[in-house]
């Protein structure tokens, strides 16, 4: 199997998940899985299509992307502020350590309800929850890369002139990204499960809200097509961030 | 008559790579009940793949493996081995680690426990019975690992570089033990490495094998002449000038 | 544990606790100053009393325990199906062939979105959530469970073989015992998730538990029951991770590097 290159590979690769499609349209053709299991495949993307065309799916898939991209942007540049000056200086350790600590274990979806409560339904609960949600993984991965640069490469660009604020930039940062870009990855897929929840929830748009709009009104092909797109675009997400993070670091072996 | 016959043996690794690699290419080797022969060789000759193959860990391209006359098909405890890296199941303690083999025989636990406690001692590791591997230096731990294997009393023992992992003082103290060890109780050992002086030390007779492909390239006595240092020198650096004409050529 | 400070020090549990113990201070000052609303923020002393007073009629009890329940099945449902198929993941090519990108798709996508699908399968009771919560868990059991077993050090399999352990055993002998710490760290990384997932599952759908008691406080605006149930949250979390962390130190009594960590 070796030799398959390229696309063909990758069309190898996923053919168990066309079979089961397959397998699934083929047993709801043929009625051996009752019709009130949900739509089949081909039905799931024929309401995909007119979810597409009718404009609804553009508007929440948007408005789910912005309450993502505000929640996500913000935590990760304060939750990197946050973990890199923990590793840096004492007092914000001293500070934040133990905070972190407490809120850890923590369900962070226990605190959906909490925001319902602050924030109302509208936007702004939903970009706290996606904000909370990465704010922990980053500041952990961020304080973990900063902490682990050796001392050695610090003490180099100091000897060859770099001064000490310099350094945040120049080295510790560069050195932390790689921890950092990893604790990133784990907030994208956290935060956009939380997303879906707190729309499944409580809200008026949204991708999330498209489920539960569209399941309560018994629109069920339409609800597993939003489903569809809810889990393609997490995955996606995904692999495209792996991407990124590949390329960022290109110069060292990346595996896995 | 000779307990251990190679004819003809070849090993050829397919890999990933479109060109397999041919470790080892038609050797032809005897040696005799209760001998102690090393194997040395440029590094990746496979002098390490012979091992593991009379081992039965690997299978054949061509060739046979004799033991006693029978090809050998498959591992089993007849053939002691003991790897560079030791190999021991971290999950278990030491007494758990030499008692293994005797429980994979279905020997009963008190009379397991007996032997196996004695091979302890004989590798004076007593009082580490309970202690976990990864708590031992490097020298205790290949320790542990000769107990375990010379506890299911194998004919023949493979030593895969076993000492190469460690210190030179602690290399030494085991070298002393290992010749100890096996004045007591005659084995056929097999013995490969990369340290002509240990070769020396250690074997009665010293097969040099040639860079990739491996073949023998020569053999030499090493039964005698190591009364004192400066015969040992000599005899290494006899061996030396036959391995340096295959070391410019890796 | 803790050691005597040094002459003119600052004793070290006092830093370690100086700033929770300074933001819940914050918290109950500006509520009695009057600097916030006590409905967005009820006092931390309210939500304590009104916490005993939950506790004493058994009421937020039983709903914890729905919760701990839920979790814990769904987690030990996806460790027993995620450590079988990781294992013949890493043994049998077909089921890699199978297997291998239904998880390499499955394991990004945020699996809460299915429970709408699980909720019209399996009714709104247990069943849907302690499913939901064995679909989220699984992913991370099941490659933590391939990556160790196909990661075994040769050697030990091959010195197991040499002391007469048959091509079959080796699996329970050798392989399962080796790759027990990534399967660990693997099931470390679905526990915290197993929560997460049932507090939504809860707030989703009806049914009680943590998730739906505070869901409910929420929609009647009773906002202590809302801290209450966060607090409870927070407390049963932190107590499930500790049992966690204690079992995985017993069981890994022989890995060196899971003692260090703490």
């Amino acid at each position: 199997m070796r030799p398959l290159a390229g696309l063909g590979r990758t069309a190898f690769y996923y053919t168990p998940l066309l079979i089961i499609g397959l397998a699934w349209e083929a047993m709801a053709r043929t009625g051996i899985l009752p019709p009130d299991l949900g739509p089949s495949p081909m039905q799931t993307i024929a309401a995909l299509r007119l979810l597409y065309t009718d404009g609804d799916l553009v508007m929440h898939a948007g408005i789910s992307f912005w309450r993502e991209f505000a929640g996500f942007a913000s935590s990760c540049v304060l939750g990197t502020a946050v973990g890199v000056g923990m590793a840096r200086v004492d007092w914000v350790r001293t500070v934040f350590r133990p905070i972190v600590t407490f809120l850890y274990p923590m369900p962070k979806s226990a605190l959906i309800p909490l925001l319902l409560l602050w924030f109302g339904i509208d936007h702004m609960s939903k970009i706290a929850a996606v904000f909370l949600g990465c704010l922990l993984p980053v500041v952990t991965s961020a304080f973990n890369g900063a902490r682990g640069v050796e001392p050695q490469l610090i003490w180099s660009a100091r000897s060859l002139g770099t001064s000490s604020t310099a350094i945040l930039w120049k080295i510790v940062l560069p050195a932390a990204l790689p921890d950092i870009l990893s604790g990133v990855r784990i907030a994208l897929s956290v935060s956009w499960l939380l997303l879906v929840s707190a729309e499944l929830l409580i809200s008026r748009s949204g991708l999330g809200f498209l489920i539960s709009y569209t399941g309560e009104s018994g629109d069920y092909s339409s609800m597993f097509a939003a489903i569809l797109v809810v889990v393609s675009i997490g995955f996606l997400a995904d692999r495209l961030f792996l991407h990124v993070i590949r390329w960022v670091l290109r110069y060292r072996d990346f595996t896995g | 008559m000779s307990k251990i016959e190679f004819a003809g043996v070849r090993k050829v690794f397919q890999g990933d790579t479109p060109n397999p690699v041919v470790a080892i290419d038609n050797i032809d080797l005897t040696v005799r009940q209760d001998e102690f022969v090393s194997i040395v060789g440029p590094s990746g000759c496979g002098k390490s793949t012979l091992l593991y193959l009379l081992g039965g860990f690997l299978d054949l391209s061509g060739g046979e493996i004799r033991v006693d006359g029978r090809a050998v098909t498959e591992p089993g405890p007849d053939r002691g081995i003991v790897f560079q890296h030791f190999a021991l199941f971290p999950w278990k303690t030491v007494l758990g680690n030499v008692e293994y083999g005797l429980a994979e025989q279905g020997m009963g636990k008190a009379e397991r426990r007996e032997i196996a406690q004695g091979y302890i001692d004989m590798v004076k590791l007593g009082g580490f019975e309970d202690t976990f591997p990864n708590r031992l230096s490097g020298g205790m731990q290949q320790r542990v690992a000769l107990a375990r294997t010379l506890a299911c009393d194998p004919d023949i023992l493979l030593m895969d570089e076993p000492f190469g992992a460690l210190d030179a003082q602690t290399r030494h103290i085991l070298q002393e033990e290992l010749l100890e060890i096996w004045s007591r109780r005659k084995k056929t050992v097999l013995f490969v490495t990369h340290d002509v002086r240990e070769a020396v030390i250690l074997a009665e007779r010293c097969v040099v094998v040639t860079a990739r492909p491996g073949r023998v390239k020569t053999e030499i006595d090493t039964s005698s002449g190591k009364a004192d240092g400066a015969a040992i020198e000599k005899k290494a650096e006899e061996i030396w000038d036959v391995l340096r004409e295959e070391l410019v050529r890796t | 544990m803790s050691a005597p400070a040094k002459e003119g020090r600052v004793p070290r549990w006092l830093v370690r606790y100086a700033s929770p113990v300074a933001v819940l201070a914050a918290w109950e000052l500006s509520v009695r100053l009057g600097l916030v609303d006590p409905f967005l923020l009820p006092a931390l002393s309210s939500v304590l009393l009104r916490a005993a007073e939950e506790i004493a009629t058994g009421d937020v009890l039983f709903h914890a325990w729905l919760t701990i329940y839920r979790a814990m099945a769904g987690f030990l449902a996806a460790t027993a199906l995620g450590v079988t198929i990781g294992v013949l993941t890493a043994r049998n090519r077909y089921c890699r062939w199978f297997f291998e990108p239904l998880v390499s798709v499955g394991f990004p996508m945020p699996k809460i979105a299915f429970m709408a699908i699980f909720i019209l399968w399996f009714g709104i009771g247990d069943a849907s959530k302690i499913v939901m919560v064995t679909l989220t868990c699984i992913f991370p059991i099941i490659s933590a469970t391939y990556l160790g077993c196909s990661q075994v050090d040769r050697y030990l399999v091959w010195s197991a073989r040499n002391m007469g352990t048959s091509e079959r055993r080796v699996l329970w002998k050798v392989v399962l015992p080796a790759s027990l710490p990534q399967i660990l760290n693997g099931l470390q990384i679905a526990f915290p998730s197993a929560l997460i997932v049932t507090v939504v599952t809860e707030m989703i759908s009806s049914g009680g538990g943590l998730g739906g008691y505070m869901i409910l406080a929420a929609r009647f605006a009773l906002s202590e029951k809302v801290f209450v149930g966060v607090v409870v949250i927070a407390v049963v979390g932190y107590a499930l991770l500790t049992v966690f962390g204690h079992v995985r130190r017993h069981i890994l009594a022989w890995h060196a590097e899971s003692q260090m960590a703490i």
